[in-house]
């Protein structure tokens, strides 16, 4: 029937509109569930959500060593030419050559935060940072080494 | 007792004493006018401020907090700011007209605060013709509308004015026909006659299921008269940048935001007036203690609070509901308020008649 | 002179300069809100004589009513915006003719039967009076135009909503 379709209309019509309402008064009620991060004014206690990715680091540990083989699996993976390694040779113990990293040169101004090159990496040296205060006032600035100065590969990877 | 109408009457009866006549109406007049616009400049900033707190609550924001405690000077920090920005007029436009326009739309406003009961005795003009007056004034802002979006050269503005239009114009039919239902219980135009109707109860609970009804729809069909979310279409920020007022900047964009805070107040104020008894306390039957406990609270208060709740009730819709569509909005009230109402007219016509109410 | 008096003719002059600007302006959109202003000034002329009913009836119809839908049907139009060519001389020559009889005759009238003296008590109108002379059989009611126009409003009304509830076809 025409009526009783249009009467349901109605109804139904104003039970979702109350239904929405309802949400928002709840909200209004409970200010308890706002979410808003005061960002400068709680820098110290400020958590990010564990899937933010803020730049690219190299893992060192306490002996300044890192993993990186210098096998550039992550240049080749980046979309957009972000990271750049420079390799040289070292003669290790044998008289042997073998290939080190020199620098692993990160421009941060291009990364998109893809976390492809940590996919990548065959050694897990890289991984994702969730520091996000890049501002600085020369873009020449955001062109970074990775490795630390004085850093070499740890004993026994390959 | 202090009251606003006691104030009122000893203003009046000085303003008698010390001069003649003639000068002491012109000294009336020129207090009710600065009282208007200082009406309009508090009302402005409370209701923007209010605004985005609830809006930010509801969306589980904090909202303004950095301007003052709580941000309560976020929106004289605005004001300022819309003062010192250059009013630019574009150069295709018609000089005259797109200057002229927020004027119409704020005066508009101003002259709707006229007959309105702000508490007992404090009317500014007690017309005998209230509600019609109200609803006649209320369309000449519409002109001004239409005028802005004709005057900016804009084909956002052209359109958002007469999206505006087409929605002022069809919306005014439910509102007018909800408003009549209450002059028909009370038998007369006049704001103050109908507010003292309510001496023994408000129009929403002497009047039952079908003042319930046009109230609803007078609060839908006011919502959209003043263009608010989710009727907003005027202004559609998403599809038309901001309506008619896309091309006006500084303080003639405050005079058309101002005004449309305005309007809220107004038409809440109208409402909390027909329906929830204007400045009329609450009163339960034959509860003496209760009666002169609600009784002791001023009337200004009440009107106040009233006014307050429903334009709360707006702001709730505006952030809870999504935008009509065009087709929609005009099936809402084509199909549904109008014919609604129509009945429920006839309904609250006999209930009037048959003297089936409290 | 008293303040009556000035405000009466400053509203006249209202009346009449918006009159003047209404026909003589080039543009379309201009002239129409000239015209907008006119019916205002007519009705403060309302206000000014105390009859606020027609005073808000003449709001409600001319200005929220009449001159929106001209707007509206300017807006709908092309060229809306560009100024209109001035008319050949003949038809200048033909409207100033027309103007002057139109002025002629009224003066005339006025000349002839003067104005009437309302007399000197204010005049009091209760909106409960107009409604039992619209309502009233005898003594010159106007029941009878009262309730073909109510026939009409609710036709219209009936037919508008009759139009938006049109089920649509469901092979279309």
């Amino acid at each position: 029937m025409f009526i009783t379709n249009y009467i349901k209309e109605i109804f139904n019509g104003v039970k979702s509109l109350l239904t929405g309402m309802r949400i928002t008064g709840y909200y209004f009620v409970h200010p308890k569930e706002i979410i808003t991060e005061q960002y400068p004014d709680n820098r110290a206690t400020l958590k990010m959500a564990n899937r933010f990715r803020g730049e690219v680091v190299m893992i060192h540990n306490e002996n300044n060593e890192h993993a990186c083989t210098g096998c550039s699996a992550c240049e080749l993976a980046c979309p957009n030419g972000t990271i750049k390694i420079i390799n040289k040779f070292d003669i290790n113990a044998e008289g042997k050559k073998k290939k080190a990293i020199d620098t692993f040169v990160y421009h941060l101004e291009l990364c998109t935060m893809c976390n492809l090159c940590v996919i990548a990496c065959p050694t897990d040296t890289i991984k994702m940072d969730q520091t996000f205060e890049h501002s600085v006032f020369d873009r020449s600035q955001l062109t970074k080494v990775l490795n630390r100065p004085g850093s070499k590969i740890k004993a026994g990877v390959e | 007792m202090l009251s606003l109408e006691n104030i009122i009457n000893g203003i009046h009866t000085w303003l008698n004493n010390t001069f003649d006549p003639t000068l002491a109406l012109t000294c009336e007049f020129v207090l009710l006018g600065i009282t208007a616009i200082a009406i309009f400049a508090v009302l402005g900033l409370v209701l923007v401020l209010m605004e985005r707190k609830v809006a930010a609550i509801m969306q589980i924001r904090k909202g303004p907090n950095r301007v003052g405690p709580f941000g309560m000077f976020q929106t004289v920090a605005d004001t300022l700011k819309l003062i010192m920005k250059e009013g630019l007029t574009p150069d295709g436009a018609d000089k005259v007209l797109f200057n002229l326009a927020p004027f119409i739309v704020m005066i508009a406003a101003m002259l709707l605060l006229a007959p309105i009961p702000f508490a007992k005795g404090v009317q500014m003009w007690d017309i005998n013709i209230g509600v019609l007056f109200i609803s006649a004034v209320s369309s000449i802002s519409v002109i001004g509308i239409l005028m802005a979006g004709w005057a900016s050269n804009n084909k956002y503005s052209l359109l958002g004015a007469m999206r505006s239009g087409a929605q002022i114009v069809s919306y005014e039919l439910s509102a007018g026909l909800s408003v009549i239902t209450i002059v028909i219980l009370t038998g007369s135009l006049q704001l103050s006659e109908i507010v003292n109707a309510q001496q023994n109860g408000w129009w929403i609970f002497k009047g039952h299921i079908p003042v319930l009804i046009s109230f609803v729809t007078f609060i839908i069909a006011v919502t959209a008269e003043t263009n608010r979310a989710p009727f907003d279409l005027a202004e559609a920020e998403s599809e038309l940048t901001a309506g008619f007022h896309t091309e006006y900047s500084g303080m003639k964009f405050a005079l058309f935001f101002l005004a449309e805070y305005i309007n809220i107040f107004i038409a809440c104020a109208i409402g909390a007036t027909l329906f929830l008894g204007g400045w009329m306390p609450f009163h339960i039957g034959n509860w003496e203690g209760f009666n002169a406990i609600m009784d002791y609270i001023p009337s200004s208060i009440w009107f106040v609070g009233k006014t307050f709740f429903l334009i709360f009730l707006m702001m709730w819709f505006r952030w809870t509901f999504p935008r009509l569509r065009v087709d929609q909005l005009l099936n809402l009230e084509w199909k549904y308020l109008l014919p609604i109402s129509m009945l429920n007219l006839l309904v609250v016509t006999v209930m009037a008649i048959m003297g089936w109410y409290f | 002179m008293n303040t009556s008096d000035i405000l009466f003719y400053c509203i006249s002059a209202f009346i009449l300069g918006t009159g003047v600007l209404a026909v003589t302006t080039g543009k379309i959109f201009r002239s129409a809100i000239s015209l907008l202003f006119s019916l205002m000034g007519i009705a403060a002329l309302y206000f000014w004589m105390a009859l606020e009913f027609i005073a808000a009836v003449q709001i409600v119809i001319y200005v929220g009513g009449i001159v929106v839908l001209i707007i509206f049907s300017i807006f709908l139009t092309q060229k809306s915006g560009e100024e209109m060519p001035k008319p050949p001389l003949s038809k200048i020559w033909f409207s100033f003719f027309s103007v002057l009889v139109g002025f002629i005759f009224t003066y005339y009238l006025i000349h002839q039967y003067g104005f009437g003296n309302g007399g000197e008590q204010p005049f009091e109108l209760k909106i409960a009076d107009i409604g039992n002379q619209m309502l009233s059989l005898t003594g010159k009611g106007y029941i009878l135009p009262f309730e073909v126009i109510s026939i009409l409003l609710l036709a219209a009304l009936i037919g508008a909503i009759v139009v938006a509830m049109k089920i649509k076809n469901k092979s279309e």
